[in-house]
């Protein structure tokens, strides 16, 4: 059996009383799209934290390419690409001198102009990053997230607050990885329906169900994977609202 | 198989982070108004009365009383209140976090950061000096080697306590305005406000044993040519290796 890309058994968090993130288990093969999907504080943010390393589970191990992401620090920090919620980028600089920097950090960096392509900001090279919109912002962070040639990449929140033209263009950006393992965190399930190959439905730090989009349609016996969402949750799932 | 290789970010890495952090800090104009602004606005409205005037060794109360002060005004500015709001803005703002899932680590960041405000200090420093010389007639320090010791001394001491306040200040925001009530605090004890003699004799020999006071001191000494105090270098020393101690155990990234 090939090793997976990504495998999580038994992951536990919790901030004081709160439990975040309890006994979620994900495997993601290579090449594969894993779409996470839940509500604002359903515990996804915390699960892709506890896969990149960010922070230590209280139980359970996690596996990046074989590689355990808090021991092997180094070394899956050449492998996994991470875009972040919420992560600002130094203000005054200009989009070619962060590609610049976050490229410096890695062996075999994509070139500056290859990324430039891939997110579409050729004619924005010059323009600080302060200066750019949000959509642009968030293309140039999923720029730097693959400026390494990482073999899997963690995008959480990728088009949250984009109007529906620059959220097609993250989309396309996206589609454009075929050979990258991706787990996409959202809660927005269009996005998920049309980017992902498989998807972890999460509700209260638990994985309520997983499978293709048209197998999580079927289980629920819904007409959508938007109905479905609802009927196994129990929960309506809120549409675009701009994440805290 | 994975074949990944711990990959340590290699010094095209380092100075391309050292050019980045350069182009932040001159692009944030207003940042360099404290630290090179201030000590020579100080330095011009006090030179012209003190130039002239021969304390001892052919130097003026100029190089004796100004000068240690606005250099000592420099390191202070850059350590105490620069340095943490930079490291206050880069947590708040996530870059840090941002950097933590990248090969390089943050503090390859802060370490950055510093070269980056060295160069401030040597700048703010070497102007300071420049136009005392061309424009008031000051003169170098009898003893200049000890003087060029005593000034990075002053430097180690007035950044260990810049990351100390980084290091314990509970919010971003409180950061900066820690700083800058340490920065006048220090300086109001250490002769910032006008000589010591002024303050109450306790407060006098406290100011003078805390880094800003005991800065100026050491500097004065060596201008002089006057053997520096040991106490004055105790303090500078103290505070160095006890702020970077304090620094090192309570700093988180995020």
């Amino acid at each position: 059996m090939s090793e997976p890309a990504i495998l999580a058994e038994g992951l536990h968090k919790q901030y004081g009383d709160t439990v975040a993130v309890d006994d979620i288990s994900l495997r993601v093969e290579r090449g594969e799209t894993l779409g996470i999907l839940g509500m604002n504080g359903a515990g996804k943010t915390t699960t892709v934290e506890l896969i990149a390393g960010l922070r230590a589970p209280d139980r359970g191990s996690v596996r990046v390419l074989g590689l355990d992401p808090r021991r092997d620090r180094g070394a899956v920090r050449q492998v996994l690409g991470v875009q972040l919620q919420h992560a600002y980028l130094h203000g005054a600089l200009t989009v070619v001198e962060l590609l610049e920097l976050y490229r410096s950090f890695y062996p075999d960096p994509r070139s500056t102009e290859e990324l430039l392509e891939l997110v579409e900001l050729t004619g924005q090279r010059k323009t600080r990053f302060e200066k750019l919109s949000g959509g642009q912002q968030q293309r140039l962070s999923i720029a730097l997230a693959l400026a390494g040639r990482p073999q899997a990449v963690i995008l959480d929140e990728l088009t949250t607050g984009l109007d529906p033209r620059a959220r097609r263009r993250m989309w396309a950006a996206v589609e454009s990885l075929r050979e990258e393992t991706v787990i996409l965190v959202s809660h927005a399930m269009e996005e998920v329906e049309r980017l992902c190959d498989r998807v972890a439905l999460i509700d209260a730090g638990r994985i309520l169900a997983s499978g293709t989009p048209a197998e999580l349609v079927a289980q629920s016996g819904a007409p959508n994977l938007d109905e479905a969402f609802v009927a196994l949750t129990g929960k309506e799932l809120e549409i675009e609202e701009e994440s805290a | 198989m994975s074949t990944a290789v711990a990959h340590r970010p290699g010094l095209h890495s380092w100075l391309t982070l050292i050019r980045c952090e350069a182009k932040m800090v001159v692009r944030d104009t207003a940042g360099l108004v404290v630290p090179i602004g201030l000590p020579l606005l100080i330095l011009v409205m006090n030179a012209s009365a003190a130039g002239d005037e021969e304390i001892t060794a052919g130097r003026t109360a100029l190089d004796l009383y100004i000068l240690p002060l606005v250099f000592t005004i420099v390191t202070a500015t850059i350590g105490i209140i620069n340095m943490p709001s930079f490291l206050a803005y880069y947590r708040r703002s996530g870059i840090l976090r941002r950097l933590a899932v990248t090969p390089a680590s943050p503090a390859m960041v802060l370490i950055a950061q510093v070269v980056v405000s060295l160069i401030q200090a040597i700048l703010g420093i070497a102007l300071a000096f420049a136009v005392a010389v061309l424009a008031f007639g000051a003169h170098l320090p009898v003893d200049l080697g000890p003087a060029v010791g005593i000034v990075a001394l002053s430097i180690a001491a007035m950044y260990a306590l810049g990351m100390v306040v980084a290091a314990l200040a509970p919010t971003p925001n409180s950061a900066v305005a820690i700083g800058l009530v340490g920065f006048f605090g220090l300086g109001a004890l250490g002769g910032l406000f006008g000589g010591r003699d002024s303050l109450p004799g306790p407060l006098a020999t406290l100011g003078e044993w805390l880094p800003f006071g005991a800065s100026v001191e050491a500097l004065s000494n060596a201008w002089a040519g006057q053997p520096v105090e040991a106490v004055h270098l105790l303090s500078l020393a103290v505070s160095a290796v006890l702020g970077a101690g304090i620094a090192a155990m309570f700093f988180r990234w995020d």
